[in-house]
């Protein structure tokens, strides 16, 4: 059976507390050269370059606690990546504290990475041209895990991932979604308490993406691992993450609940009514909202989240037997995303 | 240290693995190395049909000297250059941070990951030419013997520390091909007693590309014509060789992430 | 047709740009071979006096001057590139062009060797003086090396491109243009100049097309053999690249209908 395995060991920070992830005023710069192009710019560059201080994480903090699954949004350039990569010990930041599990990440320590493990979607850890399984053999030796945990760590993961067709199989005959899969196994295969997930369904198909989630959701209750996801695919976000952390431009805009971040950025309700006969077009609604669209039959408007089940009665009671359906939901996550980004508040954690 | 032999052991494990189903390529590969030695064994021939003595060599001490140039080459081939190429890709790929977390020393992990199981007809070769021109020679002392050991591993670990050298550039300039294509050159020299060879050439190969000295001085060592001075200052230069470019690795490491200087 | 290899040859200097830096240290690879060698047939020399054969140290020093700038006047590297573009799918693309694809490995050929050449000058200038090259030459025989290099050059492509073609059956290419490069390095005058070979390997020079490759056209230009000899081996050259470019041509032909009938 997974387990996490309990700290022996830990290096002691001060005010160290039992998060299992505790990130304080984090920074990262990075100083890179700007050249235009054309052949007499780069002549000048030669003799003198241009450079600029990127703050690709600009002093964020927070906390994870055991066995939460977290996610990361931001636009890409926001700074999530490397965060992920300080948080596993691949980047030294420029200024603040981090710790995992107890340790200094970026102090790569043998205990640290014995126990956690970094997935980036896209890049494969595996080698190429032997069966998955040969690989997990390897890992077997570098994680130096016993025979029993291995085989029984294994076989569990295989089966929740569908993999006894995949594993003998040469990994570059493997389709996409199923090398995902087989990555997923091996990043899990030493049992880490915790684990970092960069992108991690990215180029998948629906379907793919679904299993994926699931697969996550559920080795996350039974090893209790903590989680850090970063993705692009809202829902990702939210089937798997109960608290998001939003990044942008190096800055924490909000870290709390998904639930609340829509209330929070996007306090609005999107009510959508469908008229019969051609009477979409004609009828005045400005009244009851700002009108967002009007498609055949159907008007989209945006109501103020306090205002809305006065003005969605008065919607029925005006509009009577010519409405056809009507419905009151939240905004699109993706369009709360947006709204987030694009303005340029700096809340912080609910 | 026990853990890290039987880690090569599963490296080289699994690419036997793999290398042995495809019977084939395995064939033809061996075969190739036995016509490109051939070759450079018959070279040998046609220089001495001229004359018995080459710079003070003679023939069976330039076949062993030919035996232990294919020996360094056959080691480096074997696993060295693999691992490189390898290590270059991961750096292009952005997959070298895989290895980076792993609990294993990364500088390990890097140089000594990937076998090339065929190569191993060259140090097999390579080792059978000085066996059968030792042979033909007069009797081998004890102490040429060990000095002949002594003499190739240190070539061995000089090979090493050039190539971890070469490859360290590839965290600053991600395509290092240049570079190897410069190592590949120089290594070529080393077919020849690096004496023979110009002042700048013979130079560069027994310093920055000490290509020349690792093959050379075994030779020299089994053939009885080393002192043990030389033999000395060879073991230094190894150990200072082997630090300076763990060092630099080191550095090219902190480099890549982030680690201020 | 002059106006398509003009834009393929706007198109390939564009692109061997980029590779400016690479295409000179692989030249630098194959200078150092002849290097090597001149510095052992020296050492043999010093340890007979001087002198083997007809060559002293000077002419072994400017055969192998020669023989460098020949190398990369002739070299071509077809089988390697073709078997690629094969296992990559590269090639059906051209299949499907109205031109030949054997247009584009000219044209990137010539290309990298006059990105090459004035590298490469320089290199030699220093072997020159370091082991004092001494070169017989003739205008006449300057004259005679003209053609003796182009034929040379067609020689070794068409040879190249002939193996390549068995790229259409075979994925082990590699093994075949192993063994054809390891009789070019014995047999083209790389490990002795032709006169210096022994017996049966001299006659095996002459009689397979690997000597006239290399040694013949570096000869003539180091003004080692007399002119009616150079006349003499020069039609040797053009007899081979007859007999390369008729086998050539049908087998490429019966390459490409094989091709194309499993799936290109």
């Amino acid at each position: 059976m997974m387990h996490s395995r309990a700290p022996d060991n830990a290096v002691i920070m001060p005010g160290m507390t039992d998060a299992v992830v505790d990130v304080r005023e984090l920074r990262k710069t990075f100083s890179v050269t700007e050249r235009e192009e054309g052949l007499a710019a780069t002549l000048r560059s030669f003799v003198k370059r241009h450079r600029k201080d990127v703050n690709a994480v600009a002093g964020i903090t927070f906390r994870i606690e055991p066995g939460e699954v977290v996610g990361f949004l931001g636009p890409n350039g926001a700074g999530k990546t490397t965060t992920l990569k300080m948080l596993s010990g691949l980047l030294h930041p420029s200024a603040g504290e981090a710790s995992v599990l107890g340790y200094v990440p970026w102090r790569r320590e043998n205990a640290y990475l014995g126990r956690m493990t970094l997935l980036m979607g896209n890049r494969t850890q595996l080698v190429w041209d032997i069966p998955a399984a040969d690989s997990f053999r390897v890992l077997q030796e570098i994680y130096r895990i016993p025979e029993g945990q291995f085989r029984s760590t294994v076989n569990e993961l295989t089966e929740l991932l569908e993999l006894q067709e995949l594993v003998h199989k040469p990994v570059r005959n493997l389709s996409l979604g199923e090398r995902m899969k087989v990555e997923f196994a091996a990043g899990l295969i030493h049992s880490p308490s915790v684990a970092f997930l960069d992108e991690p369904t990215i180029g998948l198909d629906i379907s793919m993406q679904v299993r994926i989630r699931r697969f996550v959701a559920e080795y996350n209750r039974r090893s209790g691992a903590t989680i850090l996801l970063t993705s692009h695919y809202m829902d990702d976000v939210v089937a798997l993450c109960k608290r998001v952390i939003v990044i942008h431009r190096g800055t924490l805009l909000y870290d709390g609940p998904l639930a609340d971040l829509a209330e929070r950025m996007a306090p609005y309700k999107v009510i959508t009514a469908t008229l019969h006969d051609g009477a979409a077009s004609s009828t005045d609604l400005d009244a009851y909202g700002t009108v967002v669209s009007r498609e055949e039959g159907r008007v989209t408007l945006r109501v103020d989240r306090q205002l809305a089940p006065e003005r969605t009665a008065r919607l029925v009671n005006d509009l009577g037997s010519r409405l056809a359906d009507i419905s009151v939901e939240d905004p699109p996550i993706e369009e709360v995303i947006d709204r987030v980004f694009t303005s340029e508040q700096t809340t912080v954690s609910a | 240290m026990v853990r890290y032999v039987r880690l090569l052991w599963i490296f080289l494990r699994t690419e036997m693995q793999y290398e042995l189903e495809y019977r084939t390529n395995l064939a033809l590969d061996i075969m190739q190395s036995l016509v490109i030695m051939g070759t450079s064994v018959g070279a040998v021939f046609v220089l001495f049909s001229y004359t018995t003595v080459l710079n003070g060599w003679d023939l069976e001490g330039m076949l062993v000297l030919l035996g232990c140039f294919y020996l360094v080459q056959g080691f480096s081939e074997f696993v060295l250059a693999p691992s490189f190429e390898k290590f270059m890709e991961h750096v292009r790929l952005g997959t070298l941070d895989f290895a980076l977390l792993k609990p294993a020393s990364a500088q390990f992990l890097v140089t000594l990951r990937q076998f090339r199981v065929t190569e191993l007809t060259q140090f097999v070769l390579g080792a059978l030419i000085v066996v059968v021109a030792l042979s033909r020679m007069s009797v081998v002392s004890v102490y040429q013997g060990v000095g002949f050991v002594a003499a190739l591993l240190c070539g061995f670990a000089l090979v090493y520390a050039l190539l971890l050298a070469l490859s360290t550039f590839a965290f600053w300039f991600v395509r290092v091909d240049n570079l190897m294509a410069i190592y590949w050159s120089f290594l070529d020299a080393g077919r020849f007693p690096v004496d023979i060879y110009p002042g700048w050439l013979r130079l560069t190969l027994s310093t920055a590309v000490p290509i020349g000295i690792a093959v050379t001085v075994p030779a020299q060592a089994i053939s009885g014509k080393l002192e043990p001075l030389g033999l000395g200052l060879l073991i230094v230069g190894t150990v200072t060789a082997f630090a300076l470019s763990a060092w630099f690795w080191r550095l090219g490491l902190r480099s890549y992430t982030g680690a201020s200087a | 047709m002059i106006r398509t290899y003009r834009a393929l040859f706007v198109a390939q200097i564009q692109a061997a740009a980029q590779y400016r830096v690479q295409s000179i240290l692989w030249m630098l690879f194959s200078v150092m071979r002849p290097v090597i060698f001149l510095a052992a047939w020296v050492a043999v020399a010093n340890a007979q006096g001087g002198q083997i054969g007809a060559y002293d140290t000077r002419d072994f020093a400017g055969y192998y001057v020669a023989l460098a700038l020949v190398t990369n006047l002739v070299f071509s590297w077809n089988a390697y590139d073709f078997e690629f573009e094969i296992r990559m799918g590269r090639l059906s693309p051209k299949l499907l062009r109205p031109l030949h694809p054997i247009h584009y490995a000219v044209v990137e050929n010539l290309v990298w060797k006059m990105t090459t050449m004035i590298p490469l000058l320089l290199i030699l200038g220093v072997v020159i003086v370091t082991f004092d090259a001494r070169f017989r030459t003739t205008p006449m025989h300057l004259l005679l090396f003209v053609p003796s290099v182009l034929l040379a050059a067609a020689l070794s492509f068409l040879g190249g491109w002939f193996l390549a073609t068995t790229a259409f059956w075979t994925t082990r290419v590699h093994a075949v243009s192993t063994l054809w490069d390891r009789a070019v390095f014995i047999f083209a005058g790389q490990i002795a100049p032709l006169a210096l070979l022994p017996g049966i390997l001299k006659t095996i020079s002459l009689a397979l097309p690997f000597g006239y490759m290399l040694g013949v056209p570096t000869e003539i230009l180091r003004g080692g053999v007399d002119v009616p000899t150079a006349l003499a081996l020069i039609g040797g050259q053009a007899f081979w690249v007859v007999v390369f470019y008729i086998a050539f041509v049908r087998l490429w032909r019966v390459g490409v209908r094989q091709y194309s009938a499993v799936g290109a």
